[in-house]
C-alpha cells in the first residue's frame, strides 16, 4: 500500500482523490456561495454523474472492444423505473416504493435491459454493433415518448426529488455531490478490479481475438452477454443519479442528442483508460454550461463542436492519449534511448 | 484394433461457397501418434484443421475425436473436450501479457472458467501459467506485453498457448513458420520433449522438419488425400516427389 502510494500512478490518485473530497471546502474559497454550490452541483456533480455513464461504455469499449449506443437507454431504464414506482413522483404512476426499493430495482432492470441488449446484438461487432445498439436506444425513445399509461409521454416523470441521506435532503449539493462522488469511486475501483480478474482478462481477450478465446474453451456469447449486464449496472447507477439530479426523467434524456452525447464524452476523454470517461464528461459539463455566455447565444454549439473537433484532431485517443503522449515525451527528453544495448544480445 | 483412435475422419469435406477447400478426407490418427500433414500452400491443410478444430466445421462426413462425434460441436466444447491447438498467423491477445495470455489458454477448459474473482498470488492456475511459460522458454518476459514479443518468441508463446490446458490432442499449425534458421532448432527441441502419450497432428510444409518428427504422414493436394503412409515410404514415393517436390525435386 505504502509503496504503490510512492508510484506516479499512485501518488496522482491521491492528489486526485483528496482534491475531490476537499472541493466542497476549496470552491467557496474561490467565488461566491452561490456559484460555488452551482459549481458543485451542476459542474461537478453533473460531470460525475455522466461520467459514471460514459464509464459504461468505454468499459465495454476499452476492454472489449464492443462499441455500445445504447448505454444511455440503459440508464434511462434505471431512471424511469425508480421514476414510475417511487413515492412522490409526478405524475404517479405506480408509486408506492421507498428510495430504498426503487433505487435498487431500476438498476436491476438496467441489468436485465443490458443482458438484453448483449443477447440481440452477440453476434454483431464494429459498426453492425453501433447500429443495432442506436436502434435499439431509439427505439425505446419513440417508445417512451409515445406511451402516456406507462412513462407519460412526451411530458415524462417529474418531481423525483430523491432520497434523504443520513437525515440530509439530497437536493443539498453537498448530499448530491458526495453520494455520486463515492458511487463514481466504488464502480471505477470495481471496473479496475474486475478487468484483472479472469472475467476481465477474457474480455480482454475476445477484445484482441475472439477465435482464440472460442478454441482454449470458453464460450465468447457468455462473457460477451455479462460483459453488456456489468455495463448496464454502471449505467443503472448513473441513470438513478441523473435521474435525481433532474429531478424527473422526460423522453429527452434518452434522445439522440443524450446517446451521442455519452458517446462524445467517452472519445474526448479517451477509450484508453476508465478515468478518461470522467475528464470527458467534466470538459462536457463544463462547455456545455458557459458556452452560451463565452460565444454568441446563438452559436454556442458552433463553439462545443469547435473544441471537441480539436480535441479529436490534435489527440485521436482522447486527452487521456494526449497525457500518454506528454509523458512519453518528457521521458524520452529525460533520459535519451540507449542505442548501445540494442546491438548486443543479453546473456 | 482395439483402442479407440484420437481421432477418426470419415468423407470430411469443407465448401466455402463454390469452392471445395477440403473433400473426402478419410484417415484415422492413433492415441499418442505423431502424424503431420503434408501438401503445397493450398492442398487444403488449414481448413481441415479448423474443421477439426470446430473454428469452421466440416459441410460433409464426420468427425471423432476420442470416440466422440464432435461434427457439429462448437470450437469451445470442443477444447474442453482436449483440443488444443495452434494457428499458423500467431492469435494471441496483444493487450496482455505473456503470463495473462497463458492464465487465459490455462482456464478455458476448467469447470470455474467464469469467474470474477481475481486470482491470489499462490493460485493454481497462475503457477501453471508460470510453468507453462517456462516449459515455452518464455519465463524470462512473463510480464512483457505480447505485443512487444519477437517473432520467435510469439511462435513460442503460441505452443505455450495450446499446451497450457494440457490437451490429449495437440494440432499444431507450421509451428516453424517465419522462423529463423537459428529459432527452428530451439523450436525442434521444444515439440520432442512433449509427453509420448500425447497425440500429436502437426501441419508442414517443409519435409526436412516433418519426416523426423512424424510416425504417419498424410500428403494432400487439392484438398484430398493423395497418400498416407510411413515416413520412410512418403520419401520414396514416386507420387509425392512429383506433386509435392515438384519438378526433379529441386528442393532437394
Amino acid at each position: 500500500m505504502i509503496a504503490w502510494l510512492r508510484t506516479p500512478v499512485g501518488m496522482w490518485s491521491t492528489i486526485v482523490l483528496g482534491a475531490l473530497l476537499c472541493l466542497p471546502a476549496i470552491l467557496p474559497e474561490l467565488m461566491p456561495e452561490n456559484q460555488a454550490r452551482f459549481w458543485l452541483a451542476n459542474i461537478f456533480g453533473r460531470a460525475i454523474i455522466y461520467g459514471i455513464i460514459a464509464m459504461s461504455l468505454t468499459f465495454l469499449a476499452t476492454y472489449g472492444g464492443f462499441v455500445s449506443l445504447a448505454q444511455m437507454s440503459l440508464a434511462g431504464v434505471a431512471g424511469y423505473v425508480v421514476a414510475v414506482t417511487v413515492n412522490g413522483a409526478v405524475p404517479s404512476i405506480v408509486g408506492g416504493l421507498s428510495y430504498l426499493t426503487a433505487i435498487p430495482l431500476g438498476v436491476f432492470a438496467a441489468v436485465a435491459a443490458a443482458l438484453f441488449v448483449g443477447l440481440v446484438s452477440v453476434r454483431t461487432r464494429d459498426i453492425y454493433l453501433l447500429m443495432i445498439t442506436l436502434a435499439l436506444a431509439m427505439g425505446f425513445f419513440r417508445f417512451v415518448e409515445t406511451n402516456i399509461a406507462w412513462f407519460n409521454g412526451y411530458e415524462g416523470i417529474r418531481n423525483v426529488l430523491g432520497p434523504t441521506v443520513f437525515g440530509l435532503p439530497f437536493r443539498d449539493p453537498h448530499v448530491l455531490y458526495y453520494v455520486s462522488l463515492a458511487t463514481a469511486i466504488s464502480l471505477y475501483a470495481g471496473v479496475l478490479y474486475l478487468v484483472r480478474s479472469p472475467f476481465g482478462l477474457v474480455l480482454q481477450g475476445i477484445r484482441d481475438n475472439p477465435r482464440r478465446i472460442a478454441a482454449l474453451g470458453y464460450n465468447v456469447a457468455h462473457h460477451r452477454i455479462a460483459a453488456f449486464g456489468v455495463a448496464g449496472f454502471i449505467a443503472g447507477c448513473g441513470g438513478v443519479l441523473a435521474t435525481i439530479y433532474n429531478i424527473g426523467i422526460s423522453p429527452g434524456s434518452v434522445g439522440l442528442s443524450a446517446t451521442v452525447n455519452v458517446l462524445i464524452m467517452s472519445v474526448i476523454g479517451g477509450l484508453g483508460h476508465p478515468i478518461g470517461a470522467f475528464i470527458g464528461s467534466l470538459i462536457f459539463a463544463f462547455f456545455d454550461t458557459f458556452a452560451a455566455s463565452i460565444y454568441d447565444r446563438n452559436r454556442f454549439n458552433t463553439l462545443i463542436g469547435v473544441v471537441f473537433l480539436i480535441i479529436v484532431l490534435v489527440s485521436p485517443d482522447g486527452v487521456i492519449g494526449f497525457a500518454k503522449r506528454a509523458r512519453a515525451f518528457a521521458k524520452e527528453k529525460a533520459a535519451p534511448k540507449d542505442w548501445s544495448r540494442q546491438g548486443s544480445k543479453p546473456g | 484394433m482395439t483402442a479407440t483412435p484420437a481421432i477418426e475422419l470419415r468423407n470430411v469435406g469443407r465448401r466455402f461457397g463454390a469452392l471445395q477447400a477440403v473433400r473426402d478426407v478419410t484417415f484415422d490418427v492413433a492415441v499418442g501418434e505423431r502424424h503431420a500433414v503434408l501438401g503445397p500452400n493450398g492442398a487444403g491443410k488449414t481448413t481441415l484443421f479448423n474443421a477439426i478444430c470446430g473454428d469452421f466445421p466440416p459441410t460433409s462426413g464426420s468427425i471423432r475425436v476420442f470416440g466422440r462425434d464432435v461434427s457439429d460441436m462448437p470450437a469451445h466444447r470442443r477444447a474442453r473436450h482436449g483440443i488444443g491447438r495452434t494457428y499458423q498467423q500467431s492469435l494471441l491477445f496483444n493487450g496482455l501479457s505473456v503470463l495473462d495470455n497463458l492464465f487465459v489458454a490455462v482456464r478455458g477448459v476448467k469447470p470455474n472458467r467464469f469467474s470474477f474473482l481475481v486470482p491470489r498470488r499462490d493460485d493454481g492456475h497462475l503457477a501453471k501459467a508460470r510453468e507453462t511459460a517456462d516449459r515455452v522458454r518464455l519465463s524470462h518476459a512473463l510480464d512483457v506485453p505480447v505485443g512487444d514479443l519477437s517473432h520467435g518468441q510469439r511462435r513460442q508463446l503460441e505452443v505455450g498457448m495450446a499446451l497450457a490446458s494440457d490437451p490429449r490432442l495437440l494440432m499444431l499449425d507450421e509451428p516453424a513458420a517465419g522462423l529463423s534458421p537459428v529459432e527452428r532448432p530451439e523450436l525442434s527441441k521444444l515439440l520432442r520433449e512433449l509427453p509420448k502419450n500425447l497425440t500429436i497432428l502437426l501441419i508442414e510444409h517443409d519435409m526436412d522438419v516433418a519426416l523426423p518428427f512424424a510416425d504417419r504422414v498424410t500428403v494432400m493436394k487439392d484438398g484430398a488425400v493423395v497418400v498416407s503412409d510411413t515416413p520412410d515410404r512418403i520419401q520414396n514415393d514416386p507420387v509425392v516427389h512429383e506433386i509435392y517436390l515438384g519438378h526433379g525435386g529441386h528442393k532437394h
